[in-house]
């Protein structure tokens, strides 16, 4: 395999394609939908068509006895509530008494085929008592007639508040030479995946079930699965096939898995339940719509004195990852810059909209647009270069921020000088003509939650397993999910990396519970970290056993054998050795099949108050993006020429992986900075659709230029952090900054379309302020 | 979503299709490319029980430089290079409409038949459901205009405009025999927005039909939208200039993408033409458009920035063509 890795890697640090790559290409890699089992039914979902309802009766009586229809469900057969945090489990599989939005489901049936499925769901008769609806938070905030859910603070629909203070703000904004603030305004956006939702479930009658799904959280759906059906997890098996892209969107246990699982037992049959994709929109759990006002001080110089933020961020119907996006709308604006005063409050509001949840960079995209936008203002204000300004408040490596993150690798000053360097932004700050501009944005996101979702049992946050027989290939076993992203590659390239053997030797074993040891899934960019850290153990562990082995067989002590390729030799002697599959028949003689484990746990970390684990992470990605842009003034169009994306993920373990991971996520930040938007009309979602959610277009596409500059991280596996959020951060608002410098407009309302751009224009040229010119 | 059954007639000649349409009425849709016809159908959005496919008239299907045959795929215009020399503003058209994927199978046809586009409309049965229909289908009002007894739905094909400019005319095959109708006079626009064009029953477009003259003027078509690709027009400006000299000799402005129908704007341009056609007379006819037309918020920008785009597109078509430079209005 055609690598390029650094001294002292023979794959690690190279390109490596994914090991998936030439199933997928053929089409012969098994998503979901892709399975067929024996006898399986259909299932389809009644949805409401109420925004707010009280469920007065639902008669399922026709659909029920309409032939090829085999169950029909409703709320009440398993109402125990749940959801992904354990504190704030406040879904239901169906709706149970009332409907909170347009989409909200209110029956599910399972039939012989999908089409006598939506026959069957339009008998089902629904009497309901129509209810006031909600769309609005600052509505919400205050005590309302009917509060979407009785668990709402006092009366209002405010699912969760986070007051947070550290030092004395005001105190700071008294003493500041310089103050700026912003209004960011963000409407909701969603995760887009390719691949639509999709559930197969089984019940069998030796008492088991057996669940596919497309799904990034396989441990957290088994554990929903468990309590919404009273079946102990033993009895539960829960397989990923590929998924087909998540972002977040398949994050949540959700609804639809928990019904089909239910269809299945209720039938007895195998039932699979594919979710179209308006559906999938209006499932949404994607970006949380925002309002946030943020104040940044800083004395004569530049130094930050103090953060004042305050956000307001829109639930929709349930509570999902909410409580902990209220934490990371303020306490992920904490790097990279040193903070003494730090003063916030969040509030997350029910509405009567799909919900929201967790989408790539959760809770730590708008909250950064916000805080890079005021940087810049103020760059401007003080008249210094908005690079200078960001130096001089870089956190340090080994520092503490003020509500106690510990970072620990920063090479966030690298980033600066790369992007600056790259982008000959000497050059261009400020000298090109009007409409040209360039920007910077910096970043910052967790590499992995401190805090796994549940503390009971306590127990490592990724475990790998590996077994190894007299064939030579070395079969892995772990629950992290591969969506995509390339961790089922890097898996493997860590294991083969570790043992000296080829990438071929390592089968990665798809996802299932009953053999996969748990990881908890691909969120919070916790997996290369995680899992990586972890498959390293356990390979060490195997490596250990045939070492061992070897040095009975080539008769010198263990410690003077290293690994060779495909062999274990003497150090600086590779002459005097052993082939892998020899020191393995060894070490296997009385034992049969080697087998050895790995488990990461992240260290204790985070301070004792109130939501102090929010935003702990073992470490932490940095980022600094140069954007350049070219507007059309008169109609508003503008296109982004290049993005230079210098990123810290430590060292780069799949460089191709981690390029791929950029350029998406500067393609998914500038959707919602052009135009992606989840468009309501009071409750209503206007854009159920692809053609009309507007995913950018290749042709919109900046050449990207990847600048990996991290230094190795302390704790990473060989040195590595994430690169599957933090570099999305940065992306909008490099472009919002390089707008600004172009024409001299503050664009904080997102997504920033060619109206807003020419309406920005005319408002600065009446006020009577010339930009370059013009 | 699923498709309701329905039957599929294939007639193998015009004289077939014409009998079969006429023998259903109402109750048939014609379907050719089906790139338009089909997505609407799974939305159960005026489902017909009968479709009658044209894919196997291959009188329909051929085309030269005079005469264009309705079934004539998008996509194999754009790789007729003869083509595309010939008629560069009709190949930008053409280029702009949805995905290279959508133009190997959607047709000239069913491009200049193309039903009309509302937030209100184009959405599933689960959704108009929900929020009670409206006019144009199951439905007794409008959610954009509540007021009227009217459709506001927007004109969505690119080719309407490009090949009024051309002054193209329809070749229309019916129980009587053929007739020919210059282009933009298929479409009916003195009528309740919800019937999109003058076709009587069993009629059916068979080819579109280029003058000499389409082949001496000089022609462009620009397209606003959110993405350079996939997306229907939010407004569509073609032009047509033939210059004698500095003399405007002939001159034609059409667009798309603004109301229920596509539109040509003799009455601002006839006044041009033996006149030269000078920055200001550009600056004025692009205003004059801009105010005639009249958007409305039914597709994803707002209509007052899609008027103010018209004058804007129609000055930097207008300067492309003539090459004169003019001033930005306002």
């Amino acid at each position: 395999m055609a690598t390029t890795s650094p001294p002292g890697f023979r794959l690690l640090g190279g390109r490596i394609p994914y090991i998936e790559g030439p199933l997928k290409v053929s089409g012969r890699a098994e998503y979901t939908d892709d399975i067929k089992r024996p006898g399986m039914l259909f299932g389809g979902l009644l949805r409401s068509p109420w925004a707010h309802a009280r469920l007065r009766s639902i008669d399922v009586r026709a659909a029920r006895a309409m032939p090829g229809v085999f169950a029909v469900l409703t709320g009440e057969r398993y109402p125990t509530p749940f959801g992904v945090l354990p504190m704030t489990h406040d879904e239901t599989a169906i709706a149970v008494g009332k409907a909170r939005y347009v989409g909200d489901i209110l029956a599910a049936v399972a039939a012989s085929d999908e089409v006598t499925a939506e026959q069957a769901l339009r008998a089902i008769r629904v009497d309901a008592e129509i209810l006031p609806e909600y769309a609005d938070p600052k509505v919400g905030v205050l005590p309302v007639k009917e509060p979407i859910h009785a668990r709402g603070l006092a009366g209002t629909n405010i699912q969760k508040e986070v007051v947070q203070h550290f030092g004395d703000v005001d105190a700071a904004l008294r003493l500041a030479a310089h103050t700026v603030r912003v209004r960011g305004i963000f409407p909701g956006v969603t995760h887009a995946f390719t691949e639509p939702l999709v559930t197969i479930a089984e019940a069998t009658p030796d008492g088991r079930l057996t669940v596919w799904s497309a799904t990034q959280v396989p441990h957290y759906l088994h554990r929903s699965l468990s309590e919404v059906l009273g079946i102990p997890m033993h009895r539960i098996r829960v397989i990923k096939p590929e998924v087909g892209g998540g972002f977040g969107g398949k994050s949540d246990p959700l609804p639809h898995e928990i019904v089909c699982a239910a269809l299945a037992i209720e039938t007895g049959r195998p039932v699979k339940l594919r979710v179209d994709r308006e559906d999938v929109f209006l499932t949404n759990h994607g970006r949380h719509p925002t309002q946030n006002d943020v104040t940044i001080a800083t004395d004569p110089d530049g130094h930050i004195l103090a953060y004042d933020i305050d956000a307001l961020i829109e639930g929709g119907a349930w509570s999902s990852f909410g409580t902990v996006t209220t934490y990371y709308n303020g306490v992920l604006s904490m790097g990279p810059y040193k903070v003494p005063n730090f003063r916030y409050r969040g509030r997350r509001v029910y509405t009567n909209k799909p919900p929201s949840g967790a989408m790539r960079a959760h809770g730590g995209t708008n909250i950064r647009y916000s805080v890079e936008v005021a940087l810049d203002e103020l760059a401007e204000k003080i008249g210094i270069d908005p690079f200078e300004l960001r130096r001089r408040n870089a956190l340090p490596p080994g520092s503490t921020t003020i509500n106690e993150f510990r970072i620990t690798s920063t090479s966030f000053l690298r980033c600066l000088e790369a992007a600056r360097e790259k982008s000959g932004w000497e050059g261009k700050f400020r000298k090109q003509p009007f409409g040209r501009g360039v920007g910077l944005g910096c970043g910052f996101y967790i590499s992995g939650s401190n805090s796994p979702i549940h503390f009971t049992p306590k127990m490592p946050q990724s475990t790998v397993h590996l077994k190894v027989d007299m064939d030579g290939g070395i079969a892995v076993h772990s629950m992290q999910a591969d969506i995509g992203q390339g961790s089922n590659t890097l898996l493997a390239a860590i294991v083969a990396e570790v043992l000296g053997v080829d990438l071929e030797r390592v089968h990665v074993v798809r996802v299932d519970s009953d053999v996969s040891p748990i990881d908890l899934g691909s969120y919070s960019s916790r997996v290369t970290f995680m899992m990586g850290n972890a498959a390293r153990l356990a390979a060490e562990d195997l490596r250990n056993k045939l070492l061992e082995a070897a040095s009975h067989l080539v008769g010198h002590p263990v410690e003077q054998l290293v690994v060779g390729h495909e062999r274990i030799e003497v150090r600086h002697r590779p002459e005097i050795g052993t082939s892998f599959l020899e020191a393995l028949h060894a070490a296997m003689e009385h034992t049969g099949a080697l087998t050895a484990t790995g488990a990461y746990s992240s260290p204790p970390m985070g301070g004792t108050f109130k939501g102090a684990r929010a935003g702990t992470a073992p470490a932490y990605s940095f980022a600094a993006y140069v954007a350049e842009v070219e507007v059309d003034a008169e109609t508003g169009e503008f296109h982004v020429e290049t993005v230079w994306a210098a990123f810290d993920c430590g060292r780069p373990l799949n460089r191709l992986a981690v390029e791929g991971q950029i350029e998406g996520s500067i393609h998914m930040g500038l959707g919602q900075l052009m135009g992606e938007t989840m468009s309501y009309r009071g409750t209503r979602l206007m854009n159920p659709s692809l053609l009309e959610y507007k995913i950018p277009a290749p042709q919109q596409m900046p050449r990207v230029e990847c600048l990996l500059v991290g230094e190795d991280d302390p704790e990473g596996p060989f040195g590595a952090k994430e690169a599957g959020e933090g570099p999305l951060v940065a992306t909008l608002p490099a472009v919002a900054n390089a707008l600004y410098d172009a024409v001299g407009v503050r664009f904080a309302t997102l997504p920033i379309t060619p109206d807003r751009v020419v309406k920005g224009i005319e408002e600065r040229r009446r006020s009577g302020r010339a930009w370059k010119g013009a | 979503m699923h498709l309701d059954p329905f039957e599929l007639h294939r007639p193998a000649s015009v004289g077939e299709a014409v009998e079969l349409t006429r023998k259903f009425g109402p109750a048939c849709d014609l379907l050719a490319g089906g790139t338009d016809l089909l997505p609407n159908y799974k939305m159960h959005l005026n489902v017909k029980r009968h479709l009658v496919a044209l894919g196997d008239v291959a009188e329909l299907r051929t085309h030269s430089l005079e005469r264009i045959g309705a079934m004539t795929r998008l996509g194999e215009l754009e790789r007729d290079t003869a083509f595309r020399a010939t008629y560069p503003g009709l190949a930008e058209a053409i280029g702009e409409v949805a995905t290279p994927l959508v133009r190997a199978s959607a047709t000239v046809g069913g491009n200049l038949l193309v039903e009309t586009r509302c937030f209100f409309f184009n959405q599933s049965y689960f959704w108009r459901d929900s929020l009670g229909y409206c006019l144009k289908a199951d439905g007794d009002r409008c959610h954009v205009v509540p007021q009227k007894e009217r459709c506001y739905a927007t004109f969505s094909g690119d080719l309407a405009p490009a090949l009024g400019v051309l002054n193209a005319s329809i070749e229309i095959a019916g129980p009587t025999g053929l007739r020919t109708v210059n282009v933009l006079d298929l479409y009916d626009a003195a009528g309740d927005g919800i019937r999109r064009h003058h076709l009587a029953e069993g009629e059916i477009v068979t080819a579109i039909l280029l003058p000499d003259s389409a082949r001496r003027v000089r022609s462009t078509y620009r397209k606003l939208r959110i993405r350079p690709t996939f997306d229907f027009p939010e407004l569509g400006i073609a032009a047509s200039l033939d210059l004698d000299g500095s003399r405007v000799r002939a001159l034609a402005i059409a667009a798309g993408g603004l109301e229920t129908y596509p539109k040509r704007f003799d009455e601002f341009t006839a006044p041009l033409v033996g006149a030269p056609l000078t920055a200001e007379a550009i600056t004025a006819i692009a205003d004059q458009i801009m105010r005639s037309v009249r958007p409305v918020y039914n597709t994803f920008l707002a209509p007052d920035y899609r008027k103010r785009m018209v004058a804007v597109y129609v000055r930097r078509a207008l300067e492309h063509l003539s090459g004169v430079r003019a001033e930005a209005a306002g």
